[in-house]
């Protein structure tokens, strides 16, 4: 018989709540889920991994506005149709013309351009043995590589960075307070976003953006106007500050493991794709992944009710000593099971192929050029949540000879 | 031309089932089921396929 012990509860929606806790192993010890103010939060690898393919779970978070007041204006109407919420055959329908944009075939030409891009942010503070990661490289190259596929002309990617994130601030607990400006920035992002498919329509290039006006135009219509435009909204929402984040965590882990820094540096060609992997194992910037109970289902020995959030934290899977050895060590060389950290079924997250790219180009820049990478004390770390981060990331660094 | 999927990579994400569906799917367990032969009319959506999972588990092989 195995021993009941009582449910632990974690407090997530703690700005004080660090995923990385003693208490959160002691509680991935003891059960494969917690209680926490908002549903329930899984635990273990092994049941993040079923829960995310559940066919009785949904996504989850189309109502999110909603929750918080905001019933109408672009932002919420912008997001009750993104891909990112919708379910069933609308999910499907537009997924299924828009993934082959996002294929690996699309992504690997670009990725000299990844390099070029790398190499000119570091050359701009290579000399001074230090720099302020997150503004300095990690913003510029996430929003430009954005750009790049795009086709947006990258002296554009302040403004393109600065509405990208003020959308971003409709998931955060403020929307309600910000929603004005949240739906100015929709509004500027669709003038935008038309002007682009319109230049793309009269002289396609070989980018992302001709590829999907082509889904539009070839495929019967299948993709409205209105759906087009809602996309790009939400590749440029969802595509820059999570790469940048991304980065910084990155970075951040690598600094604490100099070995495998040195190792990545001496073969990036070998191991720069490893690292990416390892990084978004160990500090993924999305803490959690959360879904809905589309509806009543038995799972283990509980009875999990419809409309229940289920929030599958993702450091915590990555981590599981049950899953990994050594779990919280970065290892180049071990063999590790794929994490979770870019969801997974029929939400898998759809840029992560250019996110991978872009890491792993980066990684492979900055490793050959940096060495002795330390971050400094005064670094301002956001919270763990559904996206975490850092806004500042001081780094000192030797400079390669 | 065959369809051959790794099963050690494969993660049972679905995406195939989403852009093949006459080809792929996951059955109640959740578990992949596909045929490996198709007809030359669904040799783009089979192609869209491949492009599109995320583990990059499925090969398309010239004999068979
Ligand atoms: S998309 Fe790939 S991982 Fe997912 S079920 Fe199909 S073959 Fe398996």
């Amino acid at each position: 018989m195995t021993q009941q012990l009582a449910v632990p509860h974690l407090d997530i929606s703690s700005e004080r709540f660090r995923m990385n806790s003693r208490e959160m192993r002691r509680a991935r010890a003891d059960h494969w889920y917690a209680r926490t103010d908002w549903g329930i939060a899984v635990l273990t690898y092994e049941d993040c991994k079923l829960l995310l393919k559940n066919p009785h779970l949904t996504q989850g978070s189309a109502k999110w506005p909603a929750h918080h007041g905001v019933v109408d204006g672009l932002y919420d109407r912008w997001w009750r149709k993104t891909l990112l919420v919708l379910e069933g055959d609308e999910h499907n329908r537009i997924r299924r013309l828009v993934n082959p944009a996002f294929s690996p075939r699309r992504i690997e030409p670009l990725r000299p351009r990844f390099r070029a891009l790398a190499d000119s942010l570091v050359d701009e503070w290579v000399d001074d043995g230090r720099t302020e990661f997150a503004g300095r490289f990690a913003a510029p190259y996430s929003t430009r590589v954005l750009c790049m596929m795009l086709g947006i002309d990258e002296h554009d990617w302040e403004e393109v960075y600065q509405l990208s994130s003020t959308i971003g601030l409709g998931i955060g607990i403020t929307i309600k307070e910000n929603i004005a400006r949240i739906d100015d920035a929709v509004a500027e992002l669709t003038r935008y976003a038309e002007s682009l498919v319109a230049a793309r329509r009269r002289s396609p290039r070989d980018d992302i953006l001709s590829a999907l006006v082509g889904a539009r135009d070839e495929d019967d219509g299948r993709l409205s106007d209105q759906e087009l435009i809602n996309l790009i909204i939400l590749l440029v929402f969802a595509g820059i500050d999570t790469t940048r984040n991304q980065l910084v965590l990155t970075v951040a882990s690598f600094s604490e493991q100099p070995d495998q820094w040195e190792k990545l540096a001496a073969d990036p060609d070998r191991y720069a794709a490893k690292a990416a992997e390892e990084a978004l194992r160990v500090n993924p910037i999305a803490r959690w992944v959360s879904r809905e109970a589309g509806e009543t289902f038995r799972y283990r020995e509980r009875t999990i009710e419809k409309g229940t959030t289920i929030h599958l934290l993702t450091l915590s899977s990555g981590t599981d000593p049950a899953e990994y050895d050594d779990p919280d060590r970065i290892d180049l060389d071990a063999d590790r099971s794929p994490h979770l950290a870019f969801g997974g079924g029929m939400h898998h997250c759809l840029g992560h192929f250019v996110a991978r790219a872009d890491i792993d180009v980066a990684v492979s820049a900055l490793s050959t050029r940096l060495t002795d990478l330390r971050v400094g004390e005064d670094a301002e770390w956001l919270p763990d949540s559904g996206n975490t981060g850092a806004n500042t990331l001081p780094i000192t660094f030797t400079r390669r000879p | 031309m065959r369809i051959l999927v790794d099963r050690v990579r494969c993660q049972n994400h679905g995406q195939c089932a989403i852009s093949a569906p006459t080809n792929f799917e996951l059955d109640a367990d959740g578990e992949l089921r596909y045929r490996e032969s198709f007809d030359d009319e669904d040799a783009s959506d089979i192609e869209d396929a491949v492009d599109s999972c995320p583990v990059q588990a499925i090969t398309l092989d010239s004999d068979g």
